[in-house]
């Protein structure tokens, strides 16, 4: 339970999919303006990112790798089965916020149905490979990395309204701040950097 | 003729020289409130404005000043094993403080309000004073030996990325003053991280390693020293073979408590003649300076207790788990060693990036306690904690107040 925590912990604040390695940028910048619309994503990714990651496990150990049903190295098609799996998971969820919240469905448009080429997603699986976790393991690391996600455009969305006040020099309006800050989050996030809990 | 008639003679054109009129608008400021104010406000109840609220903060940090300059030049010669009393040598250890400490403190501003004026009068405004505030805090939270340069492009990075791109001062999320130290921390970091502590004043801080003077030491001084008659610097002398360059927070790691007090008192740890950054080190002069903060309402007590709290749970539970060398560190003597009080009542505190509702104050405070204990004790590879922490929180203020307020807004509503 310890090593699931820790895993969790590491992969939401530590390597944050966000703000240490920069994944999932585009809708991360473009959907931030407001806390509301951003929480609704937030929460969507952590939903994709949850679900995909188990799903994407048992795909690359029971199909994909050699000791897998067809006993062959199909590990080539990765890309294309993640990408499925994640483009499916997608619609399910934009049909689940379409019925349950339309005003969310209005305001996320086009980024809900992109959250399919979020690449913080598609990394999410693909580090899960690389770092070769077990099933559970891949299920903390997907909601993990999925909260890390929330909580990294959560706060810039409150950072954005509040310097909706503030006197910004023309050149560094909109999109230019957004960038300012990521950086700056992500220099703020490097203080947890190094934290190991497995060691005590 | 009054000085006021005298000013006003000399002001310049704010159209055709807007550059010169900033200055001038900056210095007269100083002398006299400006004659514009607000007229029938209900809401005005005295006449302070930002530059007294930013002087009175200023104010607060003279004692640490005027120790830090002492300390300096006091652990300079701790390490010779030479003037070991606090009283020995003063005028040396005060000199050597003042070589040291002065050049920081002008780069520092210089190029802090040169990039102020600069900015000011692009946008035709007056002189916003929040610099003053950062550029007294920047040369205290850095290490008496930063080369200049490194200074320069941290405190030009802080201002200019840190405050001016976000709308200049009263808009900025990041503390200023951290943000140019935590620069250096991630883009120089073997002049400032480590476990060896800051000692100034030496080529390199090993057994045999001789000191390092300059002009200022052996022409300048040591000529005032010889008309006066007493003890000069000594060009030969070499850091002693007993020394160890150990930080409190590093002997910590390695063997607990009894090997941080095996090096430092604890009362020379609360009085301060532990190395350290140049303001960091003597408690009972922060907490004064606290005080004043309290005392003239600028500085939250929220934020303090809730960061002392936060320590105090984080640090009592270190003690329950007790799973290594540093987390068997009584709780209390957590805010003795490291900079736990300056952090707490300078940084934390600063109105501008604190939390701004009552209830995220106290949220904002306790999770820098929890935060900057845990980098502390657990992360080995950065010393301490508390810049950091407050960075991370700064992060999540306009989160903790946009939720504290929807919380408000329900409950009038469900009052109403």
């Amino acid at each position: 339970m310890g090593e699931l925590a820790n895993i969790f912990i590491k992969s939401a604040f530590i390597e944050n999919l966000a703000l240490a390695y920069f994944l999932g940028m585009c809708s991360f910048l473009a959907v931030s303006k407001s806390v509301k619309t951003a929480f609704g994503l937030g929460l969507a990714v952590i939903f994709v990112l949850g679900i995909t990651m188990p799903i994407n496990w048992m795909i690359e150990t029971y199909l994909l790798s050699e000791n897998g049903v067809f006993s062959t190295d199909l590990t080539f098609l990765r890309f294309i089965l993640f990408i499925a799996v994640i483009a499916s998971m997608v619609q399910l969820v934009e049909m689940v916020v379409e019925k349950m919240s339309p005003a969310l469905y209005n305001s996320l448009g086009i980024f809900l149905p992109l959250i399919t080429v979020n690449c913080a997603i598609l990394g999410g699986s693909l580090f899960m490979v690389s770092k070769e976790y077990n099933f559970g393991e891949s299920v903390a690391f997907g909601l993990g990395g999925g909260f890390g996600w929330f909580v990294a455009i959560v706060a810039i969305a409150a950072i954005r309204e509040k310097i909706k006040y503030s006197n910004v020099p023309p050149a560094m309006r909109g999109l230019g701040m957004a960038f300012l800050l990521t950086g700056m989050m992500g220099m703020a996030f490097m203080g947890l950097m190094g934290i190991d809990f497995v060691n005590f | 003729m009054g000085l006021l008639e005298f000013f006003k003679k000399i002001e310049p054109d704010k159209k055709k020289s807007p550059y010169l009129h900033t200055t001038y608008d900056a210095f007269f400021t100083f002398l006299f409130s400006p004659d514009s104010v607000t007229k029938g406000g209900v809401h005005i109840r005295d006449g302070m404005d930002l530059k007294r609220t930013m002087v009175m903060v200023v104010i607060a940090m003279q004692f640490c000043y005027l120790f830090g300059t002492y300390n300096i030049g006091h652990q300079h010669f701790v390490a010779a094993g030479q003037y070991l009393g606090i009283l020995e040598g003063f005028h040396l250890k005060l000199a050597h403080g003042l070589i040291k400490l002065l050049p920081i403190f002008i780069v520092a501003n210089v190029v802090g309000l040169g990039i102020e004026f600069i900015f000011a009068a692009k946008k035709g405004h007056a002189v916003e004073e929040g610099y003053l505030v950062s550029g007294a805090l920047i040369p205290l939270i850095m290490p008496p030996d930063i080369p200049l340069w490194i200074l320069g492009l941290s405190v030009a990075f802080a201002v200019i990325l840190g405050k001016e791109a976000f709308g200049g001062t009263g808009m900025n999320i990041w503390n200023i003053a951290l943000l140019a130290r935590v620069f250096v921390f991630f883009a120089y970091p073997g002049t400032i991280s480590g476990d060896e502590v800051w000692v100034s004043g030496y080529e390199k801080l090993a057994p045999g390693m001789s000191v390092d003077y300059s002009w200022w030491h052996t022409g300048l001084f040591n000529t005032v020293f010889e008309w006066m008659d007493v003890a000069k610097f000594q060009v030969g002398t070499v850091v002693a073979d007993a020394y160890s360059g150990a930080t409190p927070m590093g002997l910590a790691t390695k063997g607990g408590w009894t090997a941080v007090t095996e090096q430092f008192s604890v009362a020379q740890m609360f009085w301060g003649t532990i190395p350290g950054s140049i303001g960091e080190t003597s408690k009972p002069l922060i907490l004064l300076g606290g005080l004043i903060l309290l005392a003239t309402g600028i500085a939250s007590w929220r934020v303090m207790i809730g960061m002392i709290i936060g320590c105090a749970v984080m640090g009592l539970g270190f003690n329950a788990w007790d799973a290594n060398a540093f987390m068997s560190v009584p709780w209390y003597y957590h805010f003795y060693i490291g900079s736990f009080l300056f952090a707490m009542v300078f940084m934390a505190t600063d109105p501008v990036t604190a939390s701004s509702t009552n209830i995220g104050k106290y949220i904002y405070g306790f999770a820098i306690g929890i935060i900057g204990l845990l980098i502390r004790v657990f992360n080995p590879g950065y010393p301490e904690g508390w810049m950091l922490a407050i960075l991370f929180m700064n992060t999540f203020v306009p989160l903790i107040d946009y939720y504290v307020l929807e919380a408000n807004m329900k409950k009038r509503v469900v009052n109403a």
